[in-house]
């Protein structure tokens, strides 16, 4: 199974579902679904194989080269499920809209970019890859039109500019040492000088931040990732921006290697510390101003910002815990923050909104979007049994044992965020009161309830038997010069104590089988409508019922002052300074014919009085 | 019947046979002009390997250099001839349709005209033939910019009339100093001769030509005639404005300054012209509401990026201008076909007319998206490899100058990417009609801007279909000596 194969079959994939959809939906929605798992399929049995060949010899003098390790391969992994669990998601979302044929080609052509870039063993086709993934997710964030063409123009633009950046570490790279290929410029990077390692990493750090949505790059982030429709929002925070992370991984610990990069720079201005802190600060404000939040999927916008912190400070920071950590943090994050875009998705279908302060009461109406939410929150929050569970508990540990106490106060403060958010997510949406307008709300189409639980049953199982993942994990671990940790199917073992799932697990369902029979034997329980509630010790008529709205007034009464998104305003004030300046140039030419005339004597004039009087030519 | 002499006797003759042939066939005057630069386009694709060796020497009426006026074809030569020709065929195929109302007869005789003043000047060896081809093609293009006879366009006109002339006497000036000076009129004597008066006596007139030629070749501060002039033809001849005159233009400045003056030193300031020119028209563009007004400033700052690049004056820098010169040439004449039908249907050139368009259209709005982005430099069209090599050619100096500037002109992507995608944004995304007539553009029109996205994706995904041609065009231009050896032997 070659690797060009693979690509080709993605792109062409994409190119196909479009044509057919032009003559029939049924086979369309047939073929997407039939070449995303095929993709799925195809990587699965890539497990374990290093292929790396030159696809393209003698683009500009340069060879195109495809491989996969086991890093590629976890990724590759990743990207094949959450796409095909979107595509699945999609069948019935976008049905009754307009464009679907379009839609379709960019979920897969975004799909089969991301593949490319994983798979890429050269700078230029990650390039190339990179780029193509970008302006197709730019024309899918605008396709709900309305707000979603400002989101989508400032994803785009920021993505331009880290682009550039990319373009000119890449091409410094390629001056300075002949070659774009991965492997032999990680050679070749123990010959270059300090100075010049920091350029190519400030250069390659700003790209891969922005796409990551590292504080102070990630104002794109809430707005594209609220606008864009469902299944491509758990795709643009599941996998897209964890582009980002695969490029700091290859920035970080393949070409300019573990040594290197933790030897750029003293004490606190060192270079790796400098990230670790832009990290901590990510998780930390960003799920404070999740908090905040009266839109569904802005919350959750925000709450990748501040995960995506969490991945950043584990591979950051430098030891084999925490690059652990923050990996299987990033397929956690795929997973669950997938699946809580998934049921608001679902919610947002049937309820056609989106507004925390409006929902409320859908528990007992959409069950498996309810379970589901409860389970990822889970996830997100770290409660032990999730999968989330074991990659917050690594970073906590190697934080601790490391002696970063600031580190460690920003990763917990920032689970205690996400805490709050989480729960007014699940609250306002699905406990509480069930408003008037969504007596008759329905239960969510069958396509969309089977990725949901799928990935609910994925995250429990992870979380139970989190050695699967992290065997894969560990290999890579050890791909980067780090130790190998002690890791066995349900826990790691390390100097400082084990971490043992099966024995929560086993504790968990002891204690849930007392429990079991202790109400069984217990007094019956009666059953009561939702609408019959009380308050104070009296009953609540129908007309007073206590709807969430305004969850955590005090508190943002409080916070607010200090939660203005200063870094947004600060960008759109360039923006917007850019813009007068622009407009002022234009006045150069103004229309009269006769200031042209003077532009090009005077033009000619000048040059002959500088080179009389100066001679500078 | 492979010479250089047939690219420019061929089509010049054909333009004054236009109003014979309309005498019996009103009609079938349109079609000469595809024919004769279908002529042109296989003579030049003959002629291209042929040139990869040898430059093709012509001395015309068999006068010898330097006395003589000699045709010298060249890879930089061989291959502008050829795009001038392929462009031109494309066009002149799209205004077969286009072009209805109005003196239609004399549209296609200035056309032909046009593109034979473009050939002449990328083929010619004497400097005051380079002024004469370059008067054909500048005339023509001040009365196909007023061809649509509206108050815009006369206005226009006039304005470029009157600033081209200024440019051409500038250029008369020059050249008439440098006759003064060397007693000769041939590119390769004055060229081998040149070190041999004072510095000065040669500045003055170099910077006479380069601001004359600058006019045409659109660069800051001479290119104020260009928003007006390219926003108010007709699209067809906006295409051949945008995508041929000015590049023309620019060659013509390059082939001064490199092949006769050798200037090294004048160099770093045309490449800080190039940045201001980039920066200018980008910032200008960035402003625009009207659409193809938005196109030409796109254009100045286009061609602000081919002078810096080609200003590097590495093998690297010229090879990447040449191939940034190319990309522009098939996008942006791209960009005003698809643009001159969609104004058409839409009645209007502000772009919030174009809400829409991209159902209504679709082909035409696909190959305009297309367009746009491959001028931004995305992968997987033309504009990629072309920007990729300027900027390598740019770090590859390891000056600090250019690197600073290459960092400008990657600030002038982005404020070209923010329009752009505006605009694409407002073709697809804004208004909600459902199912409106989908009236696209005339089939002739449609297979030009086929050919043109086909063109695009494919050299940008094997750039080495080009890149070979390049590399020999660019030694050419920076090799003065071997120019010099080749004509006076």
């Amino acid at each position: 199974m070659s690797l060009e194969i693979l690509l080709i079959i993605a792109f062409g994939g994409a190119l196909l579902t479009y044509l057919l959809g032009k003559a029939s939906e049924k086979t369309r929605d047939f073929v997407a679904v039939i070449i995303s798992l095929s993709m799925v399929a195809f990587v699965v049995c890539l497990y374990g194989k290093s292929p790396e060949q030159t696809f393209y010899s003698g683009f500009l003098g340069l060879d195109l080269v495809l491989r996969l390790n086991m890093l590629s391969w976890f990724f590759a992994v990743t990207i094949a499920v959450i796409g095909a669990l979107s595509v699945i998601y999609s069948l019935s979302y976008i049905k009754t809209r307009e464009k679907t044929d379009f839609y379709f080609l960019m979920m897969l052509l975004v799909n089969a970019a991301m593949l490319g870039i994983v798979l890429a063993g050269d700078l230029v086709s990650f390039y190339i890859f990179w780029e193509i993934m970008s302006w197709s997710a730019f024309l899918l964030i605008s396709y709900n039109k309305g707000s979603a063409l400002a989101a989508g123009m400032k994803y785009i633009i920021m993505s331009i500019i880290g682009s550039v950046c990319f373009l000119v570490g890449m091409l410094s790279l390629y001056v300075s040492f002949d070659t774009l290929n991965i492997s032999q410029i990680a050679s070749a990077m123990t010959s270059a000088s300090p100075g010049h390692i920091l350029f190519i990493l400030t250069a390659f750090c700003i790209a891969f931040g922005i796409k990551n949505a590292v504080l102070p790059f990630h104002t794109w982030l809430p707005d594209a990732h609220s606008e864009a429709p469902a299944p491509f929002s758990a795709v643009l925070s599941g996998i897209l921006i964890k582009m980002g992370t695969y490029g700091f991984l290859l920035l970080l610990y393949v070409i300019v290697g573990l040594k290197l990069f933790l030897g750029l720079g003293r004490g606190l201005l060192s270079f790796h510390s400098i990230l670790c802190l832009l990290g901590a600060v990510t998780i930390l404000i960003p799920t404070f101003i999740a908090m905040l939040q009266n839109d569904a999927k802005k919350l959750l916008a925000w709450s990748t910002v501040g995960q995506a912190g969490y991945i950043i400070l584990g591979i950051a920071f430098g030891t084999n815990l925490a690059l652990a950590g923050g990996i299987f943090h990033f397929f956690n994050h795929a997973m669950f923050k997938a699946l809580l875009f998934f049921a608001v998705g679902a919610v947002e279908f049937r309820a056609q909104t989106r507004d925390l302060d409006s929902l409320g009461g859908l528990a007992k109406k959409m069950p498996v979007c309810f379970i589901a939410t409860l389970v990822g929150i889970c996830a997100l929050i770290g409660v032990p049994l999730t999968s989330g569970f074991v990659s917050k508990w690594l970073i906590y540990k190697t934080l601790i044992l490391e002696g970063s106490p600031f580190l460690a106060f920003f990763a917990l403060a920032g689970t205690w965020g996400t805490i709050l958010y989480s729960y007014k997510l699940v609250h306002n949406v699905f406990l509480g009161q069930l408003p008037e307008k969504y007596k008759d709300i329905q239960k969510s189409p069958a396509s969309m309830q089977l990725p949901i639980i799928v990935l609910s049953l994925a995250i429990l199982l992870f979380g139970i038997l989190p050695g699967i993942p992290l065997k894969v994990i560990n290999t890579i671990g050890t791909s980067f010069g780090f130790e190998t940790l002690n890791v066995t199917l349900w826990g790691i073992t390390s100097e400082t104590g084990t971490l043992n799932t099966i024995n929560i697990f086993s504790a968990l369902l002891v204690a849930g089988i007392i429990v079991w029979i202790v109400f069984r034997l217990g007094a019956k329980s009666v059953s009561v409508p939702q609408e019959d509630s009380y308050a104070a010790g009296a009953h609540t008529p129908a007309d007073k019922y206590h709807y969430t709205a305004e969850f955590y007034n005090p508190f943002y009464r409080m916070i607010k002052p200090f939660l203005r998104d200063v870094i947004d305003e600060f960008y759109y004030w360039i923006a917007s300074s850019v813009r007068s300046l622009a407009g002022n140039v234009r006045r150069i030419y103004s229309g009269d014919v006769g200031y042209y005339v003077m532009y090009i004597i005077f033009f000619l004039a000048a040059l002959i009085f500088v080179q009389m009087r100066w001679k500078i030519w | 019947m492979v010479s250089p002499v047939f690219l420019i006797a061929v089509p010049l003759g054909l333009v004054f046979a236009i109003p014979l042939f309309a005498l019996f066939w009103k009609a079938g005057a349109k079609y000469i002009p595809p024919a004769a630069l279908a002529f042109n386009l296989v003579v030049s694709l003959l002629l291209l390997p042929r040139v990869l060796e040898n430059p093709v020497i012509v001395s015309i009426g068999g006068w010898q250099p330097p006395f003589g006026i000699n045709l010298v074809a060249g890879p930089a030569g061989a291959l502008f001839s050829a795009i001038i020709a392929f462009v031109g065929l494309l066009v002149s195929v799209y205004a077969l349709d286009y072009i209805k109302e109005g003196a239609t007869e004399k549209y296609h005789m200035l056309y032909l005209l046009l593109l034979t003043g473009a050939t002449g000047v990328v083929l010619t060896g004497d400097i005051f033939n380079l002024f004469v081809f370059f008067e054909i093609l500048c005339i023509s293009s001040y009365s196909l910019v007023a061809y649509l006879r509206d108050k815009a366009s006369i206005e226009s006109a006039v304005k470029y009339l009157i600033q081209g002339a200024v440019g051409s006497s500038l250029l008369l000036i020059g050249i008439g100093l440098l006759y003064g000076l060397f007693g000769t009129l041939n590119m390769a004597d004055i060229a081998q001769n040149i070190r041999s008066v004072s510095p000065i006596s040669v500045f003055v007139p170099m910077v006479l030509i380069v601001a004359g030629l600058g006019v045409e070749a659109a660069i800051f501060p001479l290119n104020a005639w260009l928003p007006d002039a390219h926003s108010s033809a007709p699209s067809s001849i906006s295409a051949i404005l945008s995508g041929i005159a000015i590049e023309v233009g620019l060659y013509a400045v390059a082939r001064v300054i490199f092949t006769i003056f050798g200037a090294q030193s004048f160099l770093p300031f045309l490449a800080f012209l190039g940045i201001l020119t980039l920066l200018v028209g980008e910032m200008c563009a960035f402003s625009q509401n009207n659409l193809k007004r938005m196109l030409a400033y796109s254009s100045i700052g286009q061609i602000g990026l081919i002078l810096f690049a080609l200003a590097i004056a590495t093998s690297y820098g010229v090879t990447g201008g040449l191939f940034q010169l190319i990309s522009h040439t098939l996008s942006k004449a791209l960009l005003f076909l698809t643009a001159g039908y969609m104004i058409y249907r839409a009645g209007s050139m502000e772009i919030s007319a174009l809400e829409g368009m991209g159902k209504k259209m679709p082909l035409t709005c696909l190959a305009f998206t297309i367009g746009a982005f491959s001028l931004v430099g995305l992968p997987p069209f033309i504009g990629f490899p072309s920007k990729f090599l300027v900027v390598r050619a740019a770090l590859a100096t390891k000056e600090t100058f250019f690197i600073i500037f290459i960092g400008l002109a990657l600030l002038g992507t982005v404020i070209e990417a923010a329009y752009f995608f505006r605009v694409v944004q407002v073709l697809y995304f804004k208004a909600d009609i459902t199912n409106p007539p989908s009236k696209d553009a005339p089939v002739t029109a449609l297979i030009t801007m086929f050919i043109f996205v086909v063109l695009i994706v494919i050299v940008g995904i094997y750039p080495k279909l080009v890149t070979d041609v390049l590399n020999s065009a660019a030694s050419e231009l920076l090799n003065r000596f071997d120019y010099i050896r080749s004509v006076l032997g």
